[in-house]
């Protein structure tokens, strides 16, 4: 034997649940749960938004949310959660509470139509202040993902919102627009990414892999 | 892996809250539904619409987590390796649909704590079928086969529904379960056409398991104002018995060609192309789902063992001066 110590049932002080599958009763567990186990509140990690590039030069797209204590863990998850199934050369993760979000406009519409124009002189004294970028993504329908449309500069995310609708406002339907501080989102590194190549070894996922039918076939000419 | 049989619809008593909500936003909320656009987070709904979204969301979530168990545990029991790589590859898929499920009912703003507690406290419910056991691998490829084409007969229906999150979730698990499908019925039909002693044991699996495939989209829908309003609202998209003939007329010519035999002598299909079946004992069914089921005990207790199992793990990457954020969309 490996060392595994074995208890017996009867130095166990409460009555164990029973199982047909061994490995469930190898679990020792209590045949009645003790107390209910409230969760304490935010024993979850904090939510970060993901976005993939499924194919070379392809828009990065949102793809969900995961909850990560970290970005780097975040993108793990995300890796793991977002690109085991399907092709992806590329991966963006970002805090949510670092997304700005503007309202959410009809389909057919525009919301860069309903952005308040902020003062010039706001607009201007940014100008002046150091200037960092902004990526800018768009929701072209409701029920859609938000993909990625391009960078700004500005000094705020109010400024990179306006300098967004000069850039891209003339896309459309455009129903919200996400705007993210370029440094806030942790990208792959083109250098890595021969790690999105696992996925075509794994033919067993493919439902392409199973040809069931000569063999119901054969089955039925056998009769 | 979900099917509308877990889903407590609420009481028909119960009043629908309508006539507590703003006539002109309630207006605006309809309208949008009707031109088939989407709802998204942030919009406004009415009440009604983001308690019975959450339960259901919720409820599908913890189908796909319980619903691994019953298949996790023939992973290192399949028949050959291909097989407990795909075994493998299937039932991660049905957790990572739990997680994108979670997320999108966290947007209607119940926290993923609150959901998990609730699952392990038996207050929130799972798709009924997973209270029965997988005693042979036979039974595990029904499951993979006959109970995810009842879930993707439920979520293609669901797809289309009105809620942006929901929708995005389910696009993406419907892509999966296209595999998982093609390989239960690779399973199955290596079973059934395999030697006189596989053909038994997939027969047995089989007859196990009709009775809670004919449960899986639960009782005739009573045609309450609810269900009027869920259906209007693009909540719940097409009646329990829809989805049941929709599966029968899909999967039992599929079950019948590789020669095996379902334990009903009711079941055919008539000349108005309306299948008939014996009633199911939906006695027995409230029963189980109320707790009494062969493996009701068992399913929470295995949760509730990997939920304090890894807690110190989520203890140990904690960050106290984080905040919680409900995902966007």
């Amino acid at each position: 034997m490996t060392g595994i110590i074995y208890l017996l049932p009867s130095s166990i002080p409460f009555p164990l649940l029973f199982s047909f599958d061994p490995r469930i009763s190898r679990l020792e567990l209590p045949e009645v749960p003790s107390l209910p186990t409230d969760k304490v509140a935010l024993d979850q990690f904090p939510t970060y938004e993901v976005f993939h590039q499924r194919k070379e030069n392809a828009a990065y797209a949102y793809v969900g949310p995961v909850h990560a204590p970290e970005a780097d863990v975040a993108f793990l998850f995300a890796k793991e959660q977002f690109s085991r199934r399907f092709p992806c050369t590329g991966m963006w993760v970002v805090p949510t509470s670092a997304i700005k979000v503007t309202e959410y406009g009809d389909d057919q519409q525009s919301v860069y139509d309903r952005l308040p124009l902020l003062p010039a002189d706001e607009l201007g004294t940014a100008a002046a202040t150091g200037q960092e970028s902004y990526d800018i993504f768009h929701l072209k329908k409701r029920g859609k993902a938000h993909a990625h449309v391009g960078q700004v500069q500005a000094a705020s995310p109010e400024a990179a919102l306006q300098a967004a609708k000069a850039a891209f406002g003339d896309q459309r339907p455009v129903v919200n627009v996400w705007v993210i501080r370029s440094a806030d989102l942790l990208r792959s590194d083109d250098e890595d990414r021969d790690m999105w190549t696992t996925t075509p070894d794994k033919k067993y996922r493919e439902a392409i892999s199973y040809k069931v039918q000569d063999r119901i076939d054969r089955f039925k000419q056998e009769g | 892996m979900y099917g509308s049989a877990s889903t407590h619809d609420i009481p028909a008593k119960a009043t629908t809250g309508l006539e507590n909500e703003d006539p002109i936003l309630l207006a605006e909320f309809e309208a949008r539904i009707a031109r088939g656009e989407k709802i998204e987070p942030t919009d406004w709904m009415p009440q009604l619409y983001r308690k019975q979204l959450t339960r259901m969301i919720e409820q599908h979530a913890h189908s796909e987590i319980i619903g691994s168990l019953p298949e996790g545990t023939w992973i290192t029991r399949a028949p050959g390796f291909r097989r407990k790589m795909a075994q493998m590859a299937k039932v991660q898929d049905e957790v990572g649909h739990a997680q994108l499920l979670y997320s999108a009912a966290e947007t209607l703003g119940k926290t993923r704590e609150q959901m998990l507690s609730d699952l392990v406290n038996g207050k929130s419910k799972y798709s009924n079928v997973f209270n029965y056991p997988t005693p042979t691998w036979a039974d595990s490829n029904v499951i993979s086969w006959l109970i995810d084409a009842g879930a993707i007969v439920n979520q293609m229906a669901n797809a289309k529904g009105s809620y942006g999150p929901y929708c995005r979730a389910l696009d993406r698990i419907c892509a999966e379960e296209a595999f998982h499908l093609k390989y239960g019925h690779d399973a199955v039909v290596h079973m059934a056409t395999g030697t006189p002693i596989q053909r038994k044991m997939m027969q047995e699996a089989l007859n196990r398991w009709w009775p809670a495939i004919m449960t899986f989209f639960g009782p005739s829908d009573k045609m309450s104002t609810h269900t009027e309003i869920l259906m209007r609202w693009k909540v719940k998209m097409a009646t329990n018995d829809a989805c049941r003939q929709q599966f029968l007329d899909m999967y039992v010519p599929k079950i019948w060609e590789i020669g095996l035999t379902l334990p009903d002598a009711n079941l055919r299909k008539n000349e108005e192309g309306v299948w008939e079946f014996s009633e199911p004992d939906w006695e027995d069914f409230k029963r189980v789902i109320n707790g009494d089921g062969p493996c009701n005990a068992e399913r929470i207790a295995v949760r509730r063992a990997a939920e304090e199992n890894g807690a110190w793990v989520r203890r140990a990457m904690q960050q106290p001066k984080a905040q919680y954020v409900r995902p966007l969309a």
